[in-house]
Parts: C-alpha cells; sequence; structure tokens
C-alpha cells in the first residue's frame, strides 16, 4: 500500500512539477533545497526535445524565436538574467539558427532577499518557445518548484546537474586576446568583419555566435582565413563574417561567443569587442615609427630660411628667375635708386603672398581639415586660372601683346610681369611664391613639417612662412640694394629683346605642366581647357595687333578682341568643361607601370608591415602628379635602371603612395615623418624592429643605391 | 554524427555565401523570375512593372505565418491593398517532401477555406524564388515598387511573435505601400525578417 501511495506520489510529483508540450517536456530544478536569507540560488529550466526536434538560443539566427521566462515569484526573490548554455548552429545553410538539440537547461539566477521568512517558496515560471523538426510548433508551459527557507544552505540532488550545465555556458575569459576589424570601409547594405582571437584550437573550428540586434545582422555564414602565423596578425583563429544593416549607423562594437574545439572540448567564450577601422597589423605599424624629437624655433626659422633660398633655384620658380633678371638688367644703369626700390618692392611681393598663404592654411586647419603644403594645386579651378595666367605671360614675353597700366585685369597681368615699374615687381613677387608652392627645397621640408603640426600655434606658423619667402625673395634684395654688384651683368641691347621671347618658352612649359595637372581633374574633357586657352591666345593677338599697335578701328577691334573672350569663357570654360565642377576623382588611383619599370604597388599600412613580415625591404614613395620635385626625383634617382635592378637584387617591395587629392591617410603618415607635404621616399630594411630610412628631398641616385644597401644588409 | 555535421557545415559557407551573394538587394531592381503558379500559369514579375508588388514567403504550417491568417489581420491587408492595384504574390517554397508542402489542389482548397486574396499563389516548391530573394523566414515580405525597384525587404510587423494580435502592430508593409503610392520616400525599407525557416529542400 505504502508502496503504491509512493509510486502515486511520485507520479503526481512529476506531472505537478514537469509540463510539455508537443515534443519538449520542461521541468524547473533547484541547485539548493534549503537555503538562507541573503543566498542566491541557481534555478534551471530544464528542456529535455524529443530527438530530430531543436529549440533555439537567445539569438535564434535567421529565424525561429528564443525561449522565453517569465516567473512568478513571491517577494522577496528576485530572477537574474538568463545563461545559456553554448548552442549549436543548426543546418540548414541556407536559413541558419542557433538552437538545442536533445536538452538544454537554461539557468537563471534566483537572489533571496535577506528579510525572507523561513517557510516554503512557491517559485513558479511561465516558459515559452518554439519548436521545430520539419514543421514549427509554439511551446507553453507552467513549471513549478518549491524553496524552502532555513537557517542554512543545503544542497539539492539536482546541484550537481546544475553544476555540469553551468559549465556550458559560455564565460568572458580574461587572459583572451581579440580583435574585430572592418576589412573594408562603408558600403551600402553589407560589409565584411574579420573577428581573429588566439587559442590552443584547431583554426578551422572557430566561430562567432553574435547576440542579436535590432538594427543590423551578423550572417551566419563564417569563412575561415588562413593563418599566416605573423606575430601581430590578431591570432591563430581568424574569420571573416558579413554584416548586414538594416538601418541607423554601423556598429561599433560587436558582443557575442567566439566558438572553437571540437567534440568535448568545443568552448565557447562570451566576448565584447570594439571594431576597428583598422587590422591589428597596421596599428602596430603606426607604432613602431620613431618619434622625432620636436626641435627648437630658432632652428626651424633658420632652415625656413635657407629652404627660401634654395627654392630660387628649383625648377618650379625659374620661368620668374628669367623675369626678374630682365628687369634688372633693364633698369640698373639708369636708376640705381629705382632698382633698389624694385628689390623691395619685390621682396614686398612675396611677403605678402605668404601671408596670404598662411592665412588660407590657417583657416582650413581652422575648420577641421588637414592642410598640406602646396594643397592649392589640389585645387582644379585654381589650376585653370593659373595655367591661363601662365600662357599669358609667355604670350606677352613672345610680343604678342604689351601692357597699359589701364588695361584689363588679364592682359594686365601678363604685362606687368614684364614691365619693370613697381607693380611689375610687386606682381613678380606673388608669381614667384604661387610657382614655388608645388616645390619643396631641403631644409623647407622640415621648416614646413614642424609649421604645420597641430600643436605649433598660428602665429608661430606665420612666421616661419614669413622667413621663407624672405629666404626666397634674398638673393635679389640683396642684387638690388648693391649696384656695385649689377655691373657684372651684360650691358642693355637688343639681345634683351630676344632673351625675352626666349623667356616665354620655360614659361609655356610651365603651362603645359600645368594643363596636364588640369587633366588630372578633367580627364578628357581638358580638350575644352586647350581650346579656351588657343582663344584666349587670338584675342590676346586681335589685342594687341589691332588695339594696340593698330592705327584705325581700335574701337572695333578691342570689342571683336573682348566678344571673342566672353564668348570663349562661355562655350569653352562654361559650357563645354563645366570648369567649376570638376568631375569627381575616382577613389582608386591607377598606378601607371612602364612595361619592364619597377612594379609599384599601392601603398597601404597593411602592405607596409605584410611586406616586413616576409623580411623583405620596403621603397615607400610618396608623391603628386604636381609635385615637380617628386617628379624629378622619381626620373633621376628611382625609376632608373640600376635603381630597378637593385631593388629586384634585393627583394624589395616598392609601394607608391599617391598625394595628388591630399588624402587624409597619406596625410597622417606624412606628419608622423614631420613632413607636410610630398616627396617623402622611405627605406624600410630588412629587420622589421629597424626604423625606416628616411631619405631627403632632393634625391641622388646614389642616395638611393646607399640606402637600398644599408637596408638589405640589416 | 559529428562527422555528419561537419560535412554539412563544410557545405553550408559555400550555400549561404552564395544565396547571399544572389538575394535582392533594397535600392537595387528586384530580380525577375518566371515561375509557375498553382493554376499552371507562369508568372513574371516584370509582367507587372508599373504596379506596385508584395510578395509573401508563405507557409500556413508556420505558427508565425499563421498568427496572421489565423486573425484575419492578413487577408485584411491582402483586400486593403489589392483593391488599390497592389499585386500580391505568395511564394510557397516549401520542398515537396516537407509535411507543409501544398499541392496545387490543396493550395486553391486553402485559399478559399482561409478566405486569401492573393493575384497568384507560385509553386517555388524548388525554392529557385526563395533563394533568388533570399527568403529566409515566413512571413517575409519584399515590397517592389512601380519602377521595379525593390522598396521594402524584411518582417511584416514589429511583433516578432506567434500569439500576438497583428492588428496591433505596426505593419511594416502597409507603411511601405502607403509611401509608394503617396510619392513618399519608404521610412523603414529593411528589418530582420522573423517566423519560421523556409522549408527548402536540404
Amino acid at each position: 500500500m505504502r508502496r503504491i501511495r509512493t509510486i502515486l506520489g511520485g507520479l503526481i510529483c512529476l506531472a505537478a512539477f514537469t509540463a510539455g508540450a508537443a515534443h519538449t517536456q520542461v521541468r524547473l530544478i533547484l541547485s539548493a533545497d534549503p537555503a538562507k536569507p541573503g543566498d542566491t540560488i541557481w534555478a534551471g529550466v530544464d528542456m529535455k526535445m524529443e530527438p530530430a526536434w531543436h529549440t533555439y538560443w537567445k539569438n535564434p539566427g535567421e529565424a525561429g524565436m528564443p525561449t522565453k521566462i517569465e516567473w512568478q515569484l513571491p517577494a522577496g526573490v528576485t530572477a537574474g538574467e538568463v545563461q545559456w548554455p553554448l548552442p549549436e548552429k543548426l543546418p540548414p545553410a541556407d536559413v541558419t539558427t542557433y538552437g538545442y538539440n536533445d536538452e538544454v537547461m537554461l539557468l537563471v539566477p534566483l537572489k533571496l532577499a535577506a528579510d525572507l521568512k523561513p517557510g516554503p517558496l512557491d517559485l513558479k515560471a511561465k516558459v515559452s518557445w518554439l519548436e521545430c523538426k520539419e514543421a514549427c510548433v509554439p511551446g507553453k508551459a507552467d513549471v513549478e518548484a518549491t524553496l524552502n527557507i532555513g537557517a542554512e544552505i543545503k544542497s539539492s540532488a539536482d546541484r550537481e546537474t546544475i553544476e555540469a550545465w553551468t559549465k556550458k555556458v559560455p564565460h568572458s575569459a580574461a587572459w583572451l586576446s581579440a580583435h574585430a576589424w572592418w576589412e573594408s570601409p562603408l558600403s551600402v547594405d553589407t560589409r565584411p568583419l574579420i573577428i581573429a582571437w588566439a587559442d590552443k584550437a584547431d583554426p578551422k573550428s572557430g566561430d562567432f555566435f553574435p547576440y542579436a540586434s535590432d538594427n543590423w545582422e551578423i550572417q551566419a555564414a563564417t569563412e575561415h582565413l588562413p593563418d599566416d602565423y605573423s606575430r601581430d596578425n590578431g591570432g591563430n583563429l581568424r574569420v571573416r563574417k558579413i554584416v548586414k544593416l538594416f538601418s541607423g549607423d554601423w556598429p561599433k562594437e560587436i558582443s557575442g561567443v567566439l566558438v572553437d574545439g571540437t567534440g568535448e572540448f568545443r568552448r565557447g567564450i562570451e566576448v565584447s569587442l570594439p571594431i576597428s577601422s583598422i587590422s591589428p597589423r597596421a596599428e602596430t605599424a603606426i607604432q613602431t615609427v620613431p618619434q622625432i624629437p620636436s626641435q627648437p624655433l630658432w632652428q626651424m626659422l633658420l632652415y625656413a630660411f635657407i629652404g627660401g633660398l634654395i627654392l630660387n633655384i628649383m625648377p618650379c620658380v625659374l620661368p620668374v628667375i628669367a623675369l626678374k633678371i630682365l628687369g634688372f638688367v633693364g633698369e640698373a644703369r639708369s636708376d640705381p635708386r629705382h632698382v633698389r626700390k624694385l628689390g623691395l618692392v619685390y621682396t614686398l611681393g612675396v611677403l605678402v603672398s605668404f601671408l596670404v598663404l598662411a592665412a588660407f592654411v590657417i583657416g582650413v586647419k581652422a575648420a577641421g581639415h588637414h592642410a598640406g603644403w602646396g594643397m592649392q594645386f589640389g585645387s582644379p579651378v585654381f589650376v585653370v586660372c593659373l595655367t591661363t595666367l601662365i600662357l599669358l605671360v609667355a604670350l606677352n614675353l613672345f610680343g604678342v601683346f604689351e601692357v597699359n597700366l589701364g588695361g584689363r585685369a588679364l592682359d594686365a597681368a601678363g604685362g606687368l610681369a614684364s614691365k619693370q615699374g613697381t607693380a611689375g615687381a610687386f606682381f613678380n613677387g606673388v608669381l614667384a611664391t604661387t610657382l614655388a608652392t608645388p616645390c619643396t627645397a631641403p631644409f623647407l621640408s622640415v621648416a614646413l613639417g614642424f609649421a604645420f603640426r597641430p600643436e605649433v600655434s598660428y602665429s608661430v606658423l606665420t612666421l616661419v612662412f614669413l622667413t621663407v619667402g624672405v629666404g626666397l625673395a634674398a638673393p635679389y634684395m640683396l642684387l638690388s640694394w648693391n649696384p656695385a654688384w649689377l655691373k657684372f651683368l651684360p650691358k642693355p641691347g637688343a639681345w634683351m629683346e630676344k632673351f625675352k621671347i626666349a623667356m616665354g618658352f620655360p614659361m609655356l612649359l610651365t603651362a603645359v605642366w600645368l594643363f596636364n595637372l588640369a587633366a588630372d581633374s578633367y580627364g578628357k574633357m581638358v580638350l575644352w581647357l586647350g581650346i579656351f586657352l588657343v582663344l584666349a591666345a587670338f584675342a590676346a593677338w586681335i589685342f594687341g595687333e589691332f588695339v594696340q599697335r593698330g592705327r584705325q578701328s581700335k574701337g572695333i577691334a578691342l570689342a571683336v578682341a573682348l566678344v571673342v573672350l566672353v564668348g570663349d569663357y562661355a562655350f569653352a570654360l562654361e559650357h563645354g568643361l563645366h570648369w567649376r565642377e570638376p568631375p569627381t576623382a575616382t577613389a582608386a588611383t591607377e598606378i601607371t607601370k612602364a612595361a619592364d619599370g619597377i612594379a609599384w604597388q599601392a601603398w597601404s599600412p597593411e602592405a607596409v608591415t605584410g611586406a616586413r613580415s616576409e623580411g623583405r625591404p620596403v621603397l615607400v614613395d610618396f608623391t603628386a602628379d604636381w609635385c615637380l620635385t617628386c617628379q624629378v626625383n622619381k626620373k633621376t634617382s628611382i625609376e632608373i635602371p640600376s635603381v630597378r635592378a637593385r631593388l629586384k637584387s634585393i627583394n624589395a617591395v616598392a609601394l607608391s603612395g599617391d598625394y595628388t587629392r591630399f588624402p587624409d591617410n597619406i596625410t597622417t603618415e606624412l606628419n608622423r615623418f614631420n613632413r607636410a607635404g610630398v616627396p617623402l621616399v622611405l627605406i624600410y630594411p630588412k629587420d622589421p624592429a629597424a626604423p625606416p630610412i628616411v631619405l631627403p628631398e632632393i634625391l641622388t641616385p646614389g642616395i638611393v643605391l646607399d640606402a637600398l644597401d644599408r637596408a638589405s644588409k640589416q | 554524427m559529428i562527422t555528419l555535421m561537419k560535412t554539412t557545415f563544410a557545405i553550408f559557407t559555400a550555400l549561404t555565401l552564395a544565396s547571399a551573394v544572389l538575394a535582392a538587394e533594397v535600392g537595387k531592381p528586384a530580380p525577375d523570375f518566371s515561375a509557375t503558379d498553382i493554376n499552371g500559369k507562369t508568372v513574371k514579375l516584370s509582367d507587372y512593372k508599373g504596379k506596385i508588388v508584395v510578395i509573401e514567403s508563405y507557409n500556413s504550417d508556420c505558427p508565425f505565418c499563421n498568427n496572421h491568417y489565423k486573425t484575419g489581420a492578413m487577408q485584411d491587408l491582402e483586400k486593403d491593398l489589392t483593391a488599390n492595384g497592389v499585386v500580391w504574390l505568395i511564394v510557397n517554397s516549401v520542398n515537396p517532401n516537407n509535411p507543409s508542402h501544398r499541392t496545387p489542389e490543396q493550395a486553391k482548397q486553402e485559399i478559399a477555406d482561409k478566405k486569401i486574396i492573393t493575384t497568384a499563389w507560385i509553386d517555388d516548391s524548388s525554392g529557385a524564388v526563395g533563394h533568388l530573394y533570399g527568403m529566409k523566414t515566413t512571413p517575409h515580405m519584399f515590397v517592389v515598387d512601380k519602377t521595379g525597384t525593390l522598396a521594402y525587404d524584411g518582417a511584416i510587423d514589429n511583433k516578432p511573435d506567434p500569439m500576438h494580435d497583428p492588428k496591433t502592430a505596426r505593419n511594416y508593409v502597409r507603411e511601405a505601400v502607403d509611401s509608394l503610392q503617396a510619392g513618399k520616400p519608404v521610412e523603414v525599407s529593411q528589418t530582420k525578417p522573423y517566423g519560421c525557416s523556409v522549408k527548402y529542400a536540404e
């Protein structure tokens, strides 16, 4: 009889404490009974599924629904967050979910208040879930358990089961080194993410189960990336996941579980990783650049002055020198005082231009953008204007037209440069400065690099700029103040006219170079600029021939010239070229490779570390289309057979960084070497720990070959 | 068991990635398809150019999908929209071996029983249209605008629950169609779809 009652009682108990839907049995068990007030005990919601039926994880994945537990607890008992054991990734591949087969126990901490009275407590919960095999059925069950509050805590019979399941819950690990970063920049809908961590497991077993989010989804497919056995790639387990954005912004952080290992060694580690925009490799690259100590101001000013001096012999400024020479020769003998005045005015022109430049740079920096030396050449409108100006100056030198003080702005500019009045000298100074900017001389780059640093005050920046200007103007200032030296110049004569015409050709060459720059921004449409220039030249000739040198109908001629010019502007520049709205630059700039030239690859911090990790020296050339010094360096000292051969023999990688459009990442890199602009040529030695060799601004083949030798030895 | 799972997982990545690549993208032209409906007629998405098209991934055995029909909410939506010139296409991608599969006769019976209003019920037991659109769940809703561009892809509403009252939830499909008809941009163009997984062939 007693046995029957026990069995009956047992059955009733079973019925009371377990419940089930069609294919899942759910019951509630506790880790302790009795327990003391103030204790925290564990409740286990045990779900046993029939074979082939599964229930879902807190993030069910692409379909399904997570199990929900709604507690009905007496006062003084608080339920914490559900702890989910590590789920499996459930097939099929086209709709992947995360869930449990056979059995899962969801663990919930229950905190008991300190003021609970002794006695039995009825703990109830409503559990709802979705169970699926070939079809899905929603499940619901009411479960309950009794907990006795007593004077001491005693483990229940179920405690060991609960502990076994607790071990399957992924926890965070302090020893874990894990990284997450975007593989590619912002995109429209989906974006690849790389997650890397270091662990002893088989790399092919690595996976990441994300926690759910409303705005974005980390898709289930996992691609394993091969390990390249280098120290700073984030870890030996690397997976690529695709993130899909539904609305709002891309996530800055991901939470979920890193999974690795197989069979009984399979485990999950809970993580919350910030997503970096660059790989750990690139981050390391950034940190290994040596910090160049800050130099004293007086030294920077000295460098600025010397740099400005050297600018006088740079190819950019050469055409203007010709005009200056003409000026001195013409006036030197007749009026030394006038010459002195001209020298002063020229210097003033230079200084005022540098002030304007400094103001421009300060404006750009104040607006929060990166400023670079020579950046106005990045503006297509500026390039068009300057090209036209230079062409007119060349035409003036050829004698196509002369200048009267009352002439129009364009003609006046062309004429002023050759007329040796004070206005002409001032304009000479302005022109010299404008053309000097794309060139960087030795000393100058150091001084400018210093001036452009964010911590340097605006007044110091202006001072440095002005000092460069003083250096630029100095030779002619000196010459104009010492008439005695002028006697070394030849006597004025017929040769002056021929010299003037000859100097038109370097000017024309500058115009051609600027035209090529404009081609960068306008592509094939630059044809319209060419048309504009030719017609402008035509208008200039009409002006010169019929208005200035003509004897009758000057008014009509002037009108015709004007019409041609205005029509030319409207037709070619506005209508044809749309010069004020150049087509937007393409993101990827192509690196032209000569048939047997150096095999340049695009620069990126990752490319550098990648090559270095292979033990190869790296040649990095930061260049820009408008930087004449860069082009000269390349032609004379880099793209030459001996350097090409040396690069091959030392197994070096050649990387080219295009600064033509001032990309931010290159500005940052230049700043780290304390440079404000290009050229910057670096050679990273074979030894990955050694710092890069920074080459001087003006290169010779000897300098490059010598540095390559040093790089391959270390 | 483990080996089987490993092998299955080995095919996972390729298939899922492939389906991800082929899936439709909001803002781009909705992929055109040529499928057969339960009356044996050929149905093409391009047939409906110039009209707003709602595409529903359907499986009435799924409690989520069934909830919308049981409460009459889906039929109301179908009625309201089709009365306004919107085309409603039901796509049933359940594979023939699954108990939830419906033959054309069973489908016609179901339409009559549940009073479903639909322009065409596409028999997609091969899963071709489902995969083309990246249909993951039932229901998974798509709205194509008059120019053929995909304007909405995601859940039918904001309550991923098989027991809620759909009439009290925020219905993204209705909102999208209303916006399109008013010539306004669709505010919510993408959400995470909810429901049972689409029963593709394995």
